[in-house]
């Protein structure tokens, strides 16, 4: 019986120490943080993009994280570049690593801004308020990206790539931005740019 | 950071074990362990990665990062030195991040022998133990596949591994002639980086069409065709290099530096001004020296999912020694199996089973100082095995590929010293 108690003991401390060293093991390339291995050569340490080109993943809603992802890989938004690594994505599991994107909170862009270009910005992003929010939080319900912080030259390419149809063609969730945007002069989506790029 | 004392004693007997101070340990047992030990051989794209990424993944494990340079230098990006569009300095960087950040121990020496019996590595006289080894040593040359070229390799240039022959390549194009002839061999597969010699062909074409119009750029291609980017790199060469002159299969067997002569092993006879040989190669040597090459006597073969050899146990093999992984020998793709191995490496010392991770390979090659073009290749693990999904290229060239090639930069040295 003695004998019994003692093989039991040792059975449940084994079990408690086996638990504590997974606990202590967890740590940021488990599970999904293995996932996203490969988006760090682009999209930096957990998404946090430091370049002027490649957009910061932290924090992006998962709506919108999805809906590019998705897009990218059936080639609707045109990427040479994401759509091989959207399939990627899709095989290694989208909600995880949507989800992995969206719990890491976002630092904004380190890239410098022109003062000036930040504050002609301020003026002409009216228009672009109704749908991205006073301070370019966006619509995670509706699937409009948080943009405020993500580098400028990221937004910048995007906002060429949308004016001049090249963005996502045909997709009917981006056309009034790009009926907007038709308007706008190619330094004004410079400025734009920065005004988003420079919000916290 | 606080550094514990037994840390900083650590870390200066290594570096006087490197330095080869008397009064330091330089033979027998260089650094006893006390717990569980990674060492990396090789602090390039894949080796460097690997030592940051098993400290990521499980900092109780001691890593030491054994690399004979004291700076890193990146051979992506390298041929813009060639077309004067960037210095080498930019694309130079120190080690110091990997100690500071993640408590790699970084040994300033080179790993002359693996004992995967023992599980040492040597160093001169010393040996350091392991529990895993990764071996990263990137690719050696054949010289002694071109006749001449053993006694001419200070002066007949490859620049294949981006440092001081680089700076002296870019002084050899920019001390050129107007009308001299820029000659490029390119060996056959496999070799480090498929698309690079094009790429640096496009640079000094540009180059050249600038400030030496009478001046040509003669390619000795021992492939077929344009290895990588094919179509690509032939858009652009007609459109814009009419100053290149391609010469496919015709592999270069000598070298003669007195009569500035290459010779094909079709008895093709071309003279040059300046000469950009890029050698055959293989495994680096500490790779072939500890039998970890296969029949072929040049690459390495390694678990998919792992990167465990398959001729030696503990012994994990990333980066451009490789072969058998459907991927390039490029440095994202290094950069990939030194996560991979790290993490795998970390559940297989914690006795977890190894996690199915794919690598990817993103590609971009400049055809001018503004435009690029790429490539880019995903994969999954298909029973234990890697294949790719889907590889994809860009339509043409454009400034916008550019500036994601300078992002893809900035990222990854991040990605790999940071």
């Amino acid at each position: 019986m003695t004998h019994m108690r003692v093989l039991l003991a040792a059975g449940v401390l084994g079990v408690v120490v086996a638990a504590t060293a997974a606990l202590a093991a967890a740590g940021p390339l488990d599970g999904a943080g293995s996932k996203v291995l490969n988006c760090a050569a682009c999209h930096g340490a957990a998404g946090q993009s430091r370049s002027d080109a490649m957009p910061i993943l932290a924090g992006a809603h998962p709506v919108y994280f999805k809906k590019a992802i998705q897009d990218y890989a059936s080639g609707k938004r045109l990427s040479p570049e994401m759509e091989p690594y959207a399939k990627q994505v899709l095989v290694l599991g989208l909600d995880e690593i949507a989800a992995y994107f969206a719990a890491q909170r976002r630092e904004p862009s380190r890239v410098k801004l022109d003062a000036a270009a930040v504050e002609r910005g301020r003026t002409a992003s009216t228009q672009c308020a109704p749908c991205h929010g006073p301070a370019g939080k966006g619509d995670a319900d509706k699937g409009v990206p948080d943009i405020g912080g993500q580098p400028p030259g990221y937004l910048r390419n995007q906002l060429l790539l949308f004016k001049a149809e090249r963005r996502s063609p045909g997709d009917e969730a981006v056309t009034k931005m790009k009926a907007l945007l038709k308007a706008v002069p190619d330094d004004t989506l410079g400025d734009l740019a920065a005004y988003y790029s420079s919000l916290r | 950071m606080t550094i514990t004392r037994r840390r900083f004693l650590q870390g200066s007997a290594a570096a006087l074990a490197a330095a080869g101070c008397a009064t330091a340990k330089t033979a027998g047992d260089l650094q006893p362990q006390s717990g569980r030990r990674v060492v990396v051989v090789g602090g390039g794209w894949g080796g460097a990665t690997a030592a940051k990424y098993v400290r990521l993944a499980d900092p109780s494990i001691e890593v030491i990062l054994l690399e004979p340079n004291d700076r890193f230098v990146s051979c992506p990006f390298s041929n813009l030195v060639l077309s004067g569009v960037r210095p080498l300095s930019s694309l130079t960087f120190g080690y110091g991040d990997l100690r500071r950040n993640h408590g790699v121990t970084i040994v300033r020496a080179e790993a002359t022998a693996i004992e995967p019996e023992t599980k040492r590595v040597r160093v001169g006289e010393g040996y350091y133990t392991y529990d895993r080894l990764v071996v990263a040593p990137g690719v050696e040359f054949q010289w002694e596949q071109v006749e001449g070229l053993p006694q001419a390799k200070d002066t007949v240039l490859h620049a294949w591994k981006a440092g001081p022959q680089t700076t002296a390549l870019a002084k050899q194009i920019q001390s050129m002639s107007d009308g001299g002839v820029f000659v490029i061999s390119i060996p056959p597969v496999a070799y480090r980086c498929p698309p690079g010699p094009y790429e640096r062909i496009c640079q000094v074409a540009w180059y050249l069409k600038n400030t030496r119009p009478k001046s040509k750029v003669i390619v000795l291609d021992a492939n077929e065709n344009i290895v990588s980017k094919t179509a690509l790199f032939r858009g652009v060469w007609q459109a814009s290099y009419p100053n290149i002159d391609y010469r496919p299969r015709s592999r270069v067997v000598k070298v003669d530096p007195s009569t500035r002569t290459l010779t094909t092993e079709f008895g093709d006879a071309v003279t040059y001004d300046v000469v950009n040989l890029i050698p055959p190669q293989r495994a680096g040597t500490i790779a072939v020296q500890a039998g970890l090459v296969g029949d072929d006597k040049r690459w390495c073969q390694v678990d998919h999912v792992t990167y465990e050899s398959v001729k030696h146990r503990n012994v994990h093999v990333v980066g451009d020694s490789t072969i058998g992984i459907p991927a390039p020998k490029s440095g994202n793709v290094a950069n990939a199996m030194g996560k991979i191995a790290a993490v795998n490496i970390v559940n297989l010392l914690n006795g977890r089973p190894p996690s199915p991770l794919p690598p990817g390979n993103t590609c971009y090659s400049w055809i001018n100082d503004r435009e690029a073009i790429a490539v880019v290749n995903a994969y999954r693990i298909d029973n234990g095995k890697v294949v790719q999904i889907e590889q994809k290229l860009t339509p043409g060239p454009s400034a916008i590929y550019g500036q994601q090639a300078v992002g893809w930069a900035t990222s990854i040295w991040s990605d790999i010293l940071g």
